[in-house]
Parts: C-alpha cells; structure tokens; sequence
C-alpha cells in the first residue's frame, strides 16, 4: 500500500545534491589530476554546483515539519541524514571558497584582496568539496535504500543508479556551463575543449551505465522481487507509470540523449539538446523513485483506509479547510 | 529488567474500536492521526462456514526499531523498558522515521499549523504510566473483552509470560528483524500447546 510522506520539495532535494555533488567531484578531478590549472573554467560549472545545492537544501528545510529548528539535523552521530547535511555543509562551505578565490574572473576588482587571500587553499577546498561531493552523491541512494519498509528503495542497486545518475547530470551540467565566466584563447581554449571532449565521452558511458543499472533494477524487481517491490515495478513497466518510465525516462532521459550524443557529435543536438535531456532525466529517475513508496500492508491495513477515506471525505475536507463545522 | 510487550487475543477481540476512541481521547489526537487502528480483512470463508478476525494494531515497540537510528535529531528515543517514544521537544519533522517504520504506525498530522507539525506515535501511554507505574495503557485498560494484555515479559509471573511462553503466538513482519513486541494470538490456532 501507499506509504507516502514525502513530496516534490524531496525529490528536487535528492536530484539537487546529486547534481550539486556531482559537479564539485568532477572539478576536483579535473581541477587536480586531469587538467591541474584549469579553475577557471570550471568557475561557472561550480557557481552552479553552489545554487544547486543551496536550493535542494531549501527545499529539504521546507518539506520539514518545522524548518525554524532544521539545525537540529547535526545532533545525532547514527543518522544518515545527518551525514547527508554534514557532507552538504562541508561540500557547500569549501567550494564557495573556492569559488569566491575566482571572483576577479567577473570583473569585480574589489575582490582581488579576498581572491589573493583565499588562493592558497584552493587545491584544499577544491579537493575536500570534491569528496564531499562523492558522498553527497552516493548518500541521497544510500539514505532512501537503507528504508527498508519501502520495498523498492530497498536495494543495493539504488544508491548505484543514484550515483551514475547523478554523475551524468553533472557532465551534462559542466557540458552546458564549462568556461562560461571566463573567455578563453589559445592554450586555454584547446585545455576547454580537451574536457568538453572528456566530458562528452565520460557521459555517453555514464547513459549506458544508467539504462543497465535502471533497467537491471525495475526488472529484477519485476522478475523475483517480493509481493509490494513486484507490485510496484509492474505499475513502471506496465502499469499505469510505464509512460513516464518508459517514454520519460528511458525514452527521452536516456535513449534519445545518448543517440544526440553518439549521432550529433559536435552539434547543438549533442552540446545543448542531449545534455539538458539527460538533467531532466535525472529529475524525473528521482520522482519515479520517490513516489513509488509502497509498503507491505498489514493484513486488512489497506481495506480499513480506504473505506476510513471514503466515507469520510466531506468531514476530512471540512475539517482541513479550517471550518470546523463539526 | 523490566521489558513491556504487549499481548493481542485475536480470538477476543470483537472490532468494536473501543481501543481506537480510548486512544484518541487519552492522547487528544488530531483528527487524522489514529495511533492503533483495528483492521480486519473481512469476512472470510463459504457460508455457512464463514468467520471473520480483527487484528489490534499499533506501534510494535520493537526491540530492534528502525525508527530510532534513523532519527537525525535523537527524537525518537527507546526507554530501557522497551518503550519507542518522541521527544517532541526535539522532532523537526523530517519524516524519515515515518518512512523508516515497516508497519506505518507512526504520522505526521496535516490538519496542524503547516510548520508545527513533528511526528506522532504510540507510546504505551508513557505518560499514563510515568503517572502511576501500575497503570496500563489507556487502550488495554478500555478493552472490555480482554484482547489487549500488557505486562512485562522478563517477570515469569506476568500474564502476557504465561500467555507467550503457554499459547501459539505470532507477529507481524517478523522477516525485516525488527524484533516487534506485540505477540498476536490468532483467532484460528491460538489454542494451549
């Protein structure tokens, strides 16, 4: 049956850390081992890493019940969650370090003093949000699958897809926005298109890997799950969310991007159209997830809610919508 | 050392909700939060032969919840007795132990201030028995056909012992290992060993 608590502010939330972490891991990979020196074109790709994950940490605060204490989620060492917002501080705190150390990039002279100051840690900073941003990453799979009374989150394969997921949103993140504050010439320019380059290849691996893991998952579930997790993987490949699974998902977030990707190479379709496909894929990986939070039902469970919903609708609505009439 | 559970005769329990209102009442609950539904599959059977059960539901108090680790707040608390409670000074209501709980027994209500809301559950009626230690929860105290039996299980001399350790009992999703502490006694087969 239905066990659902959390709405869309949580699925915007999970597909923005791993968005946001995604990126800061890759630019700590390029920034420190692949292409040492190349921060600045990874300014914008960061900058929107930061939005990212400023604003899933808004939505996260706002699906709590009472946001005013949200500070109350550091107070316990066992929680995953509380890992989560450790990793999400961390993550946020170094990288705007890191970024701000760019900041004459736009322009603002006034921020040369602060930039001097700070360029020294860049490598730290870069490299403490990039491990940050790896367990950011794993940890929005990790927090839904250590559920267990939800069937379908429960698998070992779900933080996986989270994470290729969330990888290959950031590729199409950092494809969309790599050197966008900076104009780069010559060497520069070369060092550019070298990461567009790997970045491109990295994401046609990271779109097979997610239709493998994805579809090893909803159909091993369909195949051999138990009862609720066979239930619910039906609805994804033949029920009533199979248009969004198969259409959306499969279709449009991934099929149809890696064909822009392998088919439009160096075109608009591959450069802008497949990667912005691939994020709403993303997006859309994590509301199917989310909303599919079926639990074993208690023997008579769903038959007492659901006469419990019907004959006591009118009151219900009455009740919420603040008449007290009754 | 003291470890509360709890013991549902199925065979007693006739569905009449008693324990459900008394519930509501003691706790002043909102009014989509229930704390211990009654559910029943229905009738069963081929007429003439034909019956029909009800199962008693609530928080199970496992002894190994999952709604405690989970909490990232420490609101959600295990006393030594076994009781799984929330410290509502503490909840953010983060939902997650909701989530957590494999028998859905706990909620958030929505008819509250949209940003006061923490998470509600069962609590063996600590507050009652914090009161008066002899005091049972108010639903076993209402059950009028003696379905609900309260008690410790580490006292031999127990009722809920005697029950446990002399009738077939069983309980629910016993397979997630959460080791739950509500011992049903089914109304087919409950019968002395």
């Amino acid at each position: 049956m239905k066990h659902h608590y959390w709405e869309a502010p949580i699925v915007i939330y999970l597909f923005l850390g791993g968005l946001g972490g995604g990126i800061f891991f890759l630019a700590s990979v390029f920034d420190l081992i692949v292409a040492p020196g190349a921060g600045p074109l990874f300014f914008a790709p960061v900058f929107f890493a930061l939005a990212a994950l400023a604003l899933g940490c808004f939505f996260l605060v706002f699906e709590l019940g009472q946001p005013p204490v949200f500070w109350r989620v550091f107070t316990t060492k066992t929680a995953i969650i509380k890992w989560g917002a450790v990793l999400l501080t961390v993550a946020m705190i170094c990288g705007f370090v890191w970024w701000a150390s760019y900041l004459p990039l736009l322009g603002w002279q006034w921020a040369a003093g602060l930039a001097g100051l700070l360029a020294p840690v860049r490598s730290l900073m870069i490299g403490l949000a990039g491990v940050a941003g790896f367990g950011i990453m794993v940890y929005t799979g990790v927090m839904l699958s250590t559920l267990k009374a939800h069937a379908f989150w429960a698998t070992p394969a779900l933080p996986v897809l989270f994470t290729v997921s969330a990888l290959s949103t950031a590729c199409a993140a950092i494809a969309l926005s790599l050197g966008g504050a900076v104009d780069a010439a010559g060497l520069g320019l070369l060092v550019e298109e070298l990461i567009r380059e790997i970045v491109h290849e990295v994401d046609i691996v990271l779109v097979i890997a997610e239709i493998v893991v994805l579809l090893v998952m909803v159909l091993s579930f369909y195949g051999a799950g138990n009862v609720t997790a066979q239930k619910v993987a039906a609805r994804w490949v033949r029920g009533r969310t199979a248009p969004l699974f198969w259409g959306g998902m499969v279709g449009g977030g991934l099929l149809l991007p890696l064909a822009l990707y392998l088919a439009g190479a160096g075109t608009a379709a591959s450069e802008v159209v497949a990667p912005i496909l691939v994020l709403c894929g993303g997006l859309l990986l994590r509301y199917l997830c989310v909303y599919s939070d079926e639990r074993a039902p208690i023997p008579g469970e769903e038959r007492y809610y659901e006469r419990l919903k019907s004959s006591d609708t009118r009151f219900m609505t009455a009740w919420k919508q603040g008449e007290n009439k009754y | 050392m003291t470890r509360y559970v709890m013991v549902v005769d199925q065979s007693r329990c006739i569905g009449c909700q008693s324990c459900t209102v008394a519930c509501r009442t003691w706790n002043d609950l909102p009014l989509d939060i229930i704390y211990n539904p009654v559910v029943s599959e229905g009738t069963k059977g081929t007429f003439p032969e034909v019956y029909r059960t009800w199962t008693p539901t609530q928080c199970m108090h496992c002894a190994n919840p999952e709604c405690v680790p989970c909490c990232p707040t420490g609101a959600s608390q295990q006393d030594d007795d076994g009781t799984v409670w929330v410290d509502y000074a503490k909840c953010m209501g983060c939902k997650v132990c909701v989530n957590a709980c494999p028998y859905g027994m706990r909620d958030v209500s929505h008819v509250v201030p949209r940003f006061d809301q923490y998470v509600r559950k069962c609590t063996f009626c600590r507050d009652r028995r914090a009161a008066d230690p002899a005091a049972e929860p108010y639903c076993v105290a209402t059950c009028h056909q003696r379905a609900r039996v309260f008690g410790d299980i580490d006292d031999p001399n127990s009722e809920v012992s005697k029950l446990i350790n002399t009738t077939h009992t069983e309980r629910l999703f016993t397979e997630l290992g959460t080791d739950p502490q509500i011992y049903y006694i089914p109304e087919m087969g409950g019968g002395a060993r």
